[in-house]
């Protein structure tokens, strides 16, 4: 390669790593680098407490037939990690850190540049239908089936706490709730499952 | 024109001068022999997995394997590509098919994170800087120097200072912006409110109390992560520090100390390293990216006499029994 090719390379790399930042671009290998950059300041914290046991005897699922069983990672055949992921955000509706990410304070220009309205997200996924999909698809079952999965449940444990409570040290009482989440299978998703889209 | 004089004498000074073709084929090696460690880390949750059982669906696949409409994970070949991941590091670190070897490395990445990352969506960013460098080296003539394809080469060639520094270069400007982005990223979505220490208190809260808690009210495991979460003033340091250094990263490549930049750069090495512990964030092998900010060749030679000297040590003791 000569130096004016080695030039030109450097240039559009730049040019194109810059871009990639200037438009919030956030595709493996281009990133704006939006790790742990999302804070909304707010009073009280809540934090997801983990049961290992519930976790390590998975997720409730009812079959179209009514018998009901648990889902584990195991069968799934997925890292912990990403069973830990289902269970205690996607199963609530929590979208992955990127959706967040991408979501928060997208300015006008790059909001032109996606083609967004007003309100309208950058991200967003019907998870409750990517789950039973998913599942569904992973253990083999079609919408016929009597094994069908069409319900899915979990339970979490939320601890609140206060920011001027943790000011003062006291964390000797934090405010406890159970927040269960159901995940149900609708029949206009028959379409969806034909086609096979997400 | 005397601005773009300027410019381009700076631009040529910057890119093409501070490295020799050993230089690069050192980085070619040692960053080689860092990332076999760097993939373990990275994939080892998928070696976890039963290679005959289930083929999960994913919840949202990855940009490229949308694409290329890969919906599902197939074990089995995670680990053959684990494999040939492994296979093709070594030879990229050896300097055997150097080329093939980094673009092989390259693929095996897209083909491993698009799994890793497609099960739930969470996509990581810790092979972001290590596949721009694997890109750079792509093009760079990193397979002509401590190299076996060099070794065996009969007609021998000779790589220009300027053509050994421009991907070494890049790689110092990419990953000190990388930390720079970094900053703007976090001002861009959150503000100056980032800077109170809210976010890094909740990250604290959520990565202690998520193993459970005491009777009391403390923390089951990551005890510190928990009392450090009670200490708004110090979070608030601990943001402000965290803003500016990474703010301050690309003077690093004005810094011509050798001291100072290992200074520096052990500093975020510990930065890394309380991220891991307290808040469990993947980035604790990441600095082996650094050595991109170093001339390998002194340190190569003084690792090499290091070694010398413990052989010659080694002979000289009297075998035991021998006396």
């Amino acid at each position: 390669m000569t130096r004016q090719t080695v030039n030109r390379i450097l240039v559009v790399y730049l040019l194109v790593v810059w871009t990639a930042v200037a438009v919030r671009c956030d595709r493996f290998p281009l990133t704006w680098v939006p790790m742990y950059s999302t804070y909304t300041p707010i009073e009280k914290i809540p934090v997801v407490v983990i049961d290992r046991e519930k976790m390590e005897r998975g997720i409730l699922v009812t079959h179209r037939d009514g018998s009901q069983r648990y889902v584990t990672a195991k069968e799934l055949n997925i890292p912990k990690t990403h069973f830990w992921r289902l269970y205690y955000q996607r199963m609530f509706g929590a979208p992955p850190a990127k959706h967040t990410q991408g979501n928060m304070n997208l300015g006008t220009v790059n909001r032109w540049i996606r083609g967004l309205g007003e309100n309208e997200p950058n991200f967003s996924a019907d998870w409750d239908w990517r789950i039973l999909r998913s599942f569904n698809k992973t253990l083999g079952y079609e919408p016929s089936d009597p094994t069908f999965i069409v319900l899915a449940e979990v339970e979490s444990e939320i601890v609140h706490y206060q920011k001027k409570d943790l000011l003062k040290k006291d964390v000797s009482k934090p405010e406890r709730m159970t927040l269960r989440a159901k995940v149900q299978w609708k029949d206009e998703w028959l379409q969806r499952w034909k086609n096979d889209t997400l | 024109m005397t601005l773009s004089k300027s410019i381009g004498r700076a631009w040529n000074s910057f890119f093409y001068e501070g490295f020799s073709g050993e230089s690069l084929g050192l980085l070619r090696l040692y960053f080689g022999c860092g990332l076999l460690l760097y993939h373990v880390a990275q994939f080892f949750e998928l070696l976890t997995l039963d290679p005959t059982g289930a083929q999960f669906y994913f919840l949202e696949p990855m940009w490229h394997f949308a694409l290329l409409g890969i919906d599902h994970h197939v074990p089995i070949l995670s680990f053959a590509v684990f494999v040939l991941l492994m296979m093709a590091t070594l030879t990229m670190a050896l300097g055997k098919y150097t080329r093939t070897s980094i673009a092989i490395v390259i693929l095996c990445i897209f083909f491993l994170k698009g799994n890793r990352d497609s099960f739930t969506g969470d996509v990581h960013h810790r092979y972001l800087v290590p596949i721009q460098m694997l890109f750079l080296l792509l093009l760079s003539k990193c397979g002509h120097a401590y190299s076996l394809d060099e070794r065996y080469r009969t007609v021998k060639s000779r790589v220009e200072d300027w053509e050994a520094s421009w991907p070494i270069k890049t790689m110092q400007f990419y990953c000190a912006f990388f930390y720079f982005w970094s900053v703007l990223a976090k001002l861009r979505v959150s503000g100056w409110a980032w800077a109170d220490g809210g976010q890094i208190q909740e990250e604290l809260l959520e990565r202690s109390v998520m193993w459970g808690l005491t009777d009391a009210g403390e923390a089951v495991r990551n005890q510190l992560a928990f009392h450090m979460a009670q200490h708004p003033d110090l979070l608030m340091f601990l943001a402000h520090l965290t803003l500016g250094f990474e703010a301050l990263f690309p003077l690093i490549l004005l810094v011509h100390s050798v001291r100072w930049r290992l200074i520096f750069l052990l500093g975020v090495t510990l930065f890394h390293l309380a991220n891991f512990v307290l808040l469990y964030v993947g980035f604790i092998f990441l600095p082996v990216v650094f050595l991109i900010f170093f001339d390998l060749v002194p340190v190569h030679a003084w690792l090499k006499e290091k070694f010398r000297c413990y052989v010659l040590r080694r002979r000289s003791l009297p075998a035991p029994g021998s006396g």
